[in-house]
């Protein structure tokens, strides 16, 4: 048994659930428990950039009599203050560990409640029994696809052009409130985009609301960012037809890879002057910034994030920077029709070690066996390699870490570069790693 | 009607000292026992942990530790987590809880295990005292569980009091030893180095615990052999009522006071109880404090204040604040204590009736301060939103792990200098609103 000492708890399914509707602006959270749990969530939620749920997030305040007498009016009466006093688009109400356990009724609830109230009502009541937190995350996801969103297609809305499916529009799907460097990310991947002429949508669900997930399908493309989405983008396809693309850009070839796929889909062409434009300002390689006597060959890096940004970051170092990781780490299996491959998903040889959700234990012996120079991780990770000379956050949690500023990406030509030049400096910062 | 019509004021409180809710939707209500003994027990020495509850309860409380290793007074890392899933509900939990025990004995040899339950082992309805006392025999460890289920209270207050309870099974019958005391009730690193720790050890009293604040176990044990238990704050209150039933063991509950003259009675009842005098030293850290008020009072008479989050006693702050020339023109509170009263009559005998209104709902607090708009916040409010509404925070984060006159004098220096960078926030938030560049 795993007691934790030096990891964390994984977050259950009832946080992914609070986190993937925390982002969507006119909708309001109910749970159904003691304030104890809503009251923790103030500090969860501060441990992802300082964000609060002040505003967003709201508890019934169960007591004794309701566990005991199966009681529901107080829950009942938070929804009609709710929706009287702060009239949001949707109210959803979520169960915590106690209400999944005595088995309250959300649905049917909701049932009678709602011919009375002008919010739209969800419910999502797996409690944080269903799974780990991307279960949750994509329980909304799908519900949203699936409950939410309308056909906007000329048919549907004949009276409503400016809503009609847009060639040069797009959605991102994936990024939640958790996602490690999301502003920086975003920022970027929306740059990188309008270079092309295409407008984002919406992004599903960190940065959205009600009206722009009705409109999701007035997009021409979804763009998936993250696995967990990809279940999403399925539906969607298979409601409206909006065809999606899967994958994160990360390095030069990456990036312009990227760009070049989402201009066929959309076909658009993609100047060429634009990209030789990008590629002078953003594109320097690493043997631009290290001299002669830093050889880095010989670097052994560890990268412990979840699939997107692990694939995305190996693929990086190995092709551009020359460095292999040795070991890889996930925190959860790949979600999706895409199957693990050490060789597709990582260019891994038999030499490297992947290991998918290990204990803290486990993850230590690795790390300390390894000895790496450079590991990619979260806090936690990084605590555990207290003696790795560079050591880079770069997963959830980060409860040490801050990434409010939006010049920091990972993906993308600026990620490019601001990988490659907070490598060498970080490097430069510890000589003795060319050393040794 | 606005919502300060809808208040009560002070003086109508009623005799049970209940505030009605401020709202149905809550957020972010009171906070639970579960993470106020989590955050509580790694004080202890020798001590390990093992949390029981749901993955949302143990994710919580690891960050919460987390984030309490990045300030000033961080606490050892000696939680371990038992994750209680849908299948431990319906097949029984009993043989994790004993894995889980025997393998946190041998791996971590602590000297104590505390055994931390959540609402979940609660409602299932699981043995689980009995399932502990079977393992007990088997385990080097001193096993001690703590019962912290939310759903049946509205606070933090009970799980805290079995925690403090629980240290009562470490406790042995002691010879009494002259000139010792233990203090119940404050919890930092810092303890021993409080104005109260140094007045009475300044004449001769030794203080053998601070609880629950870096005690060992075996420190524990021979807790009951004090001259005298010094108790801060209710939470510590049945603890040292069941040492003077058991052992004898005298205790005094005085909880932390603010006003220069509640300071003074309350070093001369801590004396009286130790049969010491500390008059001259009390009279000299007076004269110091009512001095520095003074000068308190010429900067900062005539301002008004709302009042939220206080260690110790709230009303007596509030008159201190009075006393200072600031009004309080609210008390944001989550409880009322029935010792709370003799204060509350002193205000109100001072003329000052502020609205008393339960704190724990943060959109209606917002919408009260907004109303009243007073000039500052003293205590823990949320620094941007009193920003936004053009009210200065007061944060005394820094004086709560002080005792005495220092504490007052703290009080005092964090009113008149303010929190670095709230100038820069004040700015930001007027030019937000809609003011001049």
């Amino acid at each position: 048994m795993d007691l934790k000492h030096n990891g964390f708890p994984v977050p259950s399914d009832y946080f992914g659930v609070l986190w993937a509707l925390s982002g969507i602006k006119d909708l309001l959270i109910l749970e159904h428990g003691s304030t104890g749990t809503c009251n923790f969530n103030a500090f969860n939620y501060m441990i992802m950039n300082r964000q609060s749920p002040k505003g967003k997030l709201f508890s019934s305040g169960m007591d004794e009599d309701d566990v005991v007498m199966g009681r529901d009016e107080k829950i009942r009466e938070a929804i009609v203050e709710l929706d009287r006093k702060y009239h949001p688009r949707i109210i959803a109400l979520v169960a915590t560990g106690v209400t999944s356990m005595i088995g309250l009724d959300l649905k049917g609830i909701i049932e009678e409640i709602q011919p009375t109230t002008s919010a739209r009502m969800l419910s999502f009541p797996s409690g944080g029994f269903a799974g780990d937190y991307t279960t949750g995350i994509r329980e909304v996801f799908g519900s949203l696809a699936r409950n939410i969103a309308e056909d906007c297609t000329k048919e549907a809305r004949s009276n409503d052009a400016s809503s009609w499916a847009n060639p040069c529009t797009v959605n991102i799907i994936g990024p939640t409130i958790d996602s490690f460097n999301i502003i920086s990310d975003l920022a970027e991947l929306e740059r990188m985009l309008g270079l092309m002429g295409v407008r984002v949508n919406t992004v599903f669900t960190c940065n959205t609301d009600v009206e722009a997930i009705k409109n999701l399908p007035c997009a021409s493309l979804n763009l998936v960012t993250r696995d967990i989405g990809l279940e999403a983008a399925a539906i969607l396809k298979e409601r409206f037809g909006t065809p999606y693309y899967y994958g994160l850009p990360f390095g030069v070839k990456g990036s312009i890879d990227w760009m070049k796929d989402i201009a066929g889909i959309l076909g658009i062409g993609l100047d060429k002057r634009l990209v030789r434009a990008e590629l002078e300002r953003y594109g320097y390689s690493i043997l631009e910034l290290v001299n002669f006597l830093q050889n880095i060959d010989h670097l052994r890096a560890a990268i412990s994030c979840p699939f997107d940004y692990s694939s995305g970051l190996a693929a990086m170092m190995r092709d551009e920077w020359g460095i292999n990781p040795s070991l890889i780490v996930l925190p959860a299996s790949p979600i999706g029709p895409q199957r693990l491959n050490r060789e597709a998903n990582f260019g891994l040889g038999k030499d490297v070690r992947l290991l998918i959700e290990p204990d803290s234990w486990t993850l230590q012996d690795a790390i300390s066996s390894m000895n790496p120079h450079i590991v990619f991780g979260n806090s936690y990770d990084l605590q555990i390699s207290r003696n790795v000379p560079i050591r880079i956050h770069a997963a959830f949690p980060a409860f040490d870490h801050i990434y409010r500023y939006d010049g920091t990406p990972f993906v993308g030509l600026r990620g490019h570069a601001y990988l490659t030049q907070t490598i060498v400096n970080l490097l430069n910062q510890n000589p003795e790693v060319f050393r040794n | 009607m606005s919502i300060e019509n809808k208040c009560l004021r002070l003086s109508e409180l009623p005799d049970d000292g209940s505030l009605a809710a401020t709202a149905h939707a809550k957020y972010p209500g009171q906070h639970c026992s579960f993470r106020a003994v989590a955050g509580t027990v790694p004080l202890i020495k020798n001590s390990y942990a093992l949390l029981f509850g749901p993955a949302i309860c143990l994710y919580n409380a690891k960050l919460s530790m987390n984030m309490r290793s990045l300030t000033s007074d961080p606490r050892p890392n000696n939680l371990l987590f038992v994750n209680y899933s849908q299948d431990d509900i319906i097949f029984g939990f009993q043989e994790k809880v004993r894995v889980a025990i025997f393998q946190a004995d041998q791996e971590y040899h602590p000297e104590v295990l505390f055994l931390i339950t959540s609402c979940l082992q609660e409602i299932v309805g699981e043995d689980f005292d009995a399932c502990i006392d079977e393992i007990r025999p088997s385990v080097k460890a001193k096993l001690l569980t703590i019962h912290t289920e939310n759903f049946t209270c509205e606070g933090a207050a009970p799980g805290v009091e079995n925690m403090f309870k629980s240290l009562f099974e470490l406790m042995k019958e002691q010879p009494q030893e002259e000139r010792t005391a233990n203090i119940l009730g404050l919890w930092t690193s810092t303890a021993r180095k409080t104005e109260l720790v140094r007045l009475l050890s300044g004449k001769g009293v030794r203080i053998k615990n601070v609880i629950p604040s870096y005690c060992t176990p075996s420190e524990l044990e021979e807790a009951p052999g004090v001259q005298l238990n010094i108790v801060l704050d209710q939470y510590g209150l049945p603890l040292a009522r069941m040492m003077k039933e058991k052992f004898g063991t005298n205790y005094i509950y005085c909880r932390k006071p603010y006003h220069p003259d509640s300071i003074e009675e309350w070093y001369q009842n801590i004396a009286s109880a130790l049969n010491i005098d500390l008059s001259v030293e009390v009279a000299d850290l007076k004269k110091k404090t009512e001095a520095l008020r003074e000068k308190a009072r010429a900067a900062l008479a005539g301002m008004t204040c709302a009042v939220s989050g206080i260690s110790g006693r709230p009303f007596d702050l509030a008159l201190l604040l009075t006393s200072i020339g600031i009004e309080p023109k609210a008390m944001l509170m989550q409880t009322i204590q029935p010792e709370d009263r003799p204060d509350i009559q002193s205000l109100l005998n001072a003329g000052v009736d502020p609205i008393v209104f339960r704190g724990d709902n943060s959109l209606q607090n917002e919408e009260l301060l907004a109303e009243l708009s007073p000039d500052i916040s003293v205590g823990a409010f949320e620094r941007s939103s009193l920003a936004r509404m053009g009210i200065r925070p007061v944060i005394l984060s820094t004086s709560n792990y002080l005792l005495g006159f220092e504490s007052t004098l703290e009080v005092m220096r964090l009113l008149m200098e303010g929190i670095p960078g709230i100038e820069a926030l004040l700015y930001k938030e007027k030019i937000l609103a809609g003011g001049e560049c």
